[in-house]
């Protein structure tokens, strides 16, 4: 490619940008005609550009090292499209896309260029992993109007980048917690094996930061390693009290399978990324006995989630995880969006995805009760709802607010041990 | 003390290189192409293990710390293994009329093809052989080795197979003509070799090897869709250290890599600032250096 010629995708963006101004350009002419009182209703019919349906995209982790995530995803949004689409927006049903990011930042990219340059969807909900979502927002996302919402992205360099929305708390107040409760436990050194990437680098420099005690072993691995035998070795060798895992799913099941193989005795702690069950099978019974992990707290006294929780467990055979909640809250946070805003673009969008879910406005619960609020002449101002996963509002990073729930191993079962805020 | 936990974790993990990179090696001297499904190759021995082992269940002895019917399950692994490379040697390699950049090129879209068949299957989630958890055998532990009875099994395993391997090519007809074939497959057809029929029972004995190599990988580590792709590139390194299209090469290369792989520890406890994740590259850039002093590799040359 040269600097001279105009290339073939310089043609493209100018032609979408052009194509959005229109549609932004309509819109505009939409709003001032019905702001004209009495404006006659045929007309304004002909002019509004209200899709048949409102079709927005999602980049999930349907497979990879994240696919437990993506199952519990897909389950907040199915809960979450039930409701919208009992009434639709306004009448208008929504529609998700959902793509496979396979885990990985350079699948996830082409997932959310398909979306946004041949779906040509406003919003965007995606994506799991922190390197992911932050490589999505760098080379799909940042310089267009496309709304981007992270479902479950943790990671401390999501706040460095205020266009870029999650709804999971970052990870830095977690590790934090996670290094006050095994200071609370009386441990003195620790090992901390923490995963060769964006998250857990964050991950791993927010809890050293802090952590007051010694750090006996600091290394990093790879996903995907054959063996994991030399990492856990190492461990072992370091001395320490605690093992911490600020890792996957995957890898902290191959290196407890190790540790138990090879006969260590240690405190286990991790990060929500290596609770689930995917580590509880894949590791002998009784080999995780007693490990603790921290991980974003839905609002679990609240109504909206006990009725929540209630349908999920009918519908799934067991209780939902934060993460559920997460995905159902970007469903309809997105759905309130699109509901206040004066247009289906993403511009529009991007103007009001926050002010649903912060103050001032009538705190609303659910989506229904919104719609009743808006469908007085309510815009996002008017309400602040506060979802299954916690109050949400987002602040000018993009990142919500957020409290922090321990769970203990026994009898290879997750147990809640209460919820922690920093 | 620790070092010699280290070479006892070597020598787990190069016995499972060492079967995977002879089945990778095999294959090019005879079809004189790199497979990359051989990675893939593993897992579907891997999974056609689980299946096995499922169907079986505990019959038999204890062996080792493992059931009789996962030693079947073992051998059911390398038949399904074997069939599902001769059958894509039939219907793929063979009916394509390309060179050996071609077939590399399709080995690849064959890789996917049987990865996307075993998610399909499977699912993308990992599994676990139903086979006994085991704590490392007591009486070693004190000088410092932690090795379960079945890493040990895995060990004898590969050693036995090795073995089996050498007296094949050596003291066999179907080694000698193995042999022949992969030095000069012409000549040999002149002979009166069949060479159609060496080539498959090449691809047999390597993709049956592969197989086991997958069900201790498998079991050493975790059966997932992508643990043969994983450690392809290590495999790769392995037949190129040892010499590509050497059978004897590719024990030696499996040996060494799996051995550093697993050695990296050492520098961090020497003082070296190196941490195991580069374990991988220490193990490439000595590849690269005997490839200096050696292009052809430590057993190039020598037809195998």
């Amino acid at each position: 490619m040269t600097h001279a010629g105009p290339s073939r995708y310089d043609r493209r963006t100018v032609l979408q940008y052009a194509g959005l101004a229109g549609v932004v350009g309509l819109a505009g002419c939409t709003t001032e005609q019905s702001g004209g009182e009495d404006a006659d209703a045929g007309d304004a019919g002909a002019e509004e550009p209200a899709p048949d349906v409102y079709r927005i995209g999602m980049v999930n982790s349907l497979t990879g090292s994240l696919a437990d995530f993506g199952t519990y995803n897909e389950r907040g949004v199915a809960l979450a499209l039930e409701d919208v689409n009992a009434s639709g927006i306004g009448g208008v049903p929504l529609e998700i896309i959902v793509e496979d990011s396979e885990s990985l930042p350079d699948a996830g990219v082409s997932a959310a260029q398909k979306l946004v340059n041949q779906d040509q969807v406003p919003l965007i909900i995606g994506a799991v992993g922190s390197g992911v979502s932050t490589s999505i927002y760098e080379s799909v996302i940042r310089g267009t109007d496309v709304v981007q919402l992270s479902q479950n992205s943790t990671s401390a360099s999501l706040t460095e980048y205020p266009g870029l929305l999650r709804m999971s708390p970052p990870g830095g107040p977690q590790v934090q917690v996670l290094a006050d409760l095994i200071a609370d436990d009386g441990v003195g050194s620790v090992a901390v094996a923490w995963v060769n990437n964006d998250f857990g680098q964050s991950q791993r420099d927010g809890f050293v930061d802090a952590w007051g005690g010694e750090v006996a072993y600091d290394s990093p691995h790879d996903q995907e390693q054959s063996s994991y035998a030399s990492v856990v070795a190492e461990m072992a060798n370091s001395g320490a009290d605690a093992w911490v895992f600020l890792t996957y799913q995957e890898q902290t099941a191959a290196m407890l399978d190790d540790a138990y193989s090879n006969g260590y005795e240690a405190a286990f702690y991790g990060s929500d990324s290596a609770k689930g069950p995917s580590v509880l099978e894949g590791t002998p019974a009784g080999a995780l006995e007693g490990m603790k992990t921290v991980e974003p707290s839905a609002a679990i006294d609240q109504a909206n989630y006990q009725d929540f929780a209630s349908r999920f467990e009918s519908a799934y055979g067991e209780a939902p995880t934060s993460w559920s909640s997460f995905a159902y809250d970007c469903v309809i946070t997105a759905a309130l969006s699109i509901a206040t805003a004066d247009g289906f673009t993403g511009a529009a969008l991007g103007g009001t995805v926050r002010d649903v879910t912060r103050s001032p406005g009538e705190t609303v619960t659910t989506f229904s009760a919104a719609m009743d609020v808006i469908s007085d002449g309510g815009d996002a101002d008017a309400i602040d709802y506060d979802g299954v996963s916690g109050p949400i509002d987002f602040d000018a990073n993009g990142d919500p607010v957020g409290s922090f729930q321990v769970f203990e191993v026994v009898d290879d079962a997750y147990v809640s041990r209460g919820t922690r805020t920093v | 003390m620790a070092v010699l936990e280290y070479l006892a974790n070597g020598l787990v993990f190069s016995s499972i290189i060492v079967l995977a990179s002879i089945g990778l090696s095999l294959v090019y001297s005879i079809a004189r192409f790199a497979n990359f499904a051989h990675g893939d190759t593993l897992t579907v021995g891997a999974y056609g293990a689980f299946v096995g082992f499922a169907l079986i269940g505990d019959v038999g002895p204890t062996v080792l710390g493992l059931p009789g019917g996962f030693y079947i399950a073992v051998a059911v692994g390398a038949a399904v293994a074997a069939v599902v490379a001769v059958v894509t040697q039939r219907l793929v390699y063979d009916a394509l009329e390309i060179g050996a950049i071609g077939l590399l090129i399709t080995s690849i879209g064959v890789a996917f093809v049987y990865r996307a068949l075993v998610i399909l299957g499977f699912g993308t989630g990992s599994l676990r052989y139903a086979v006994p958890a085991q704590r490392p055998i007591p009486a070693l532990v004190p000088i410092g080795v932690r090795i379960t009875t079945q890493e040990v099994a895995i060990i004898v395993v590969a050693t036995v197979l090795v073995i089996g391997l050498h007296l094949l090519l050596r003291f066999t007809l179907l080694g000698r003509m193995m042999r022949a074939t992969a030095d000069n497959a012409d000549l040999a057809q002149v002979t009166g070799i069949r060479t159609a029929q060496i080539t498959r029972w090449t691809w047999v004995i390597g993709a049956g090897l592969a197989g086991v190599g997958g069900v201790f990988l498998g079991l050493y580590n975790q059966v997932e869709p992508r643990m043969g792709f994983n450690i392809l590139l290590v495999v790769f390194a392995a037949v190129i250290l040892g010499g590509i299209g050497s059978v004897y090469g590719a024990m030696i290369g499996g040996f060494l890599i799996g051995m550093i792989d697993q050695l990296t520890p050492l520098l961090g406890d020497l003082g070296i600032p190196i941490g195991t994740e580069y374990s991988y590259a220490i193990a490439f850039v000595i590849m690269v250096l005997v490839l200096l002093v050696r292009p052809t590799g430590i057993a190039g040359g020598d037809p195998g």
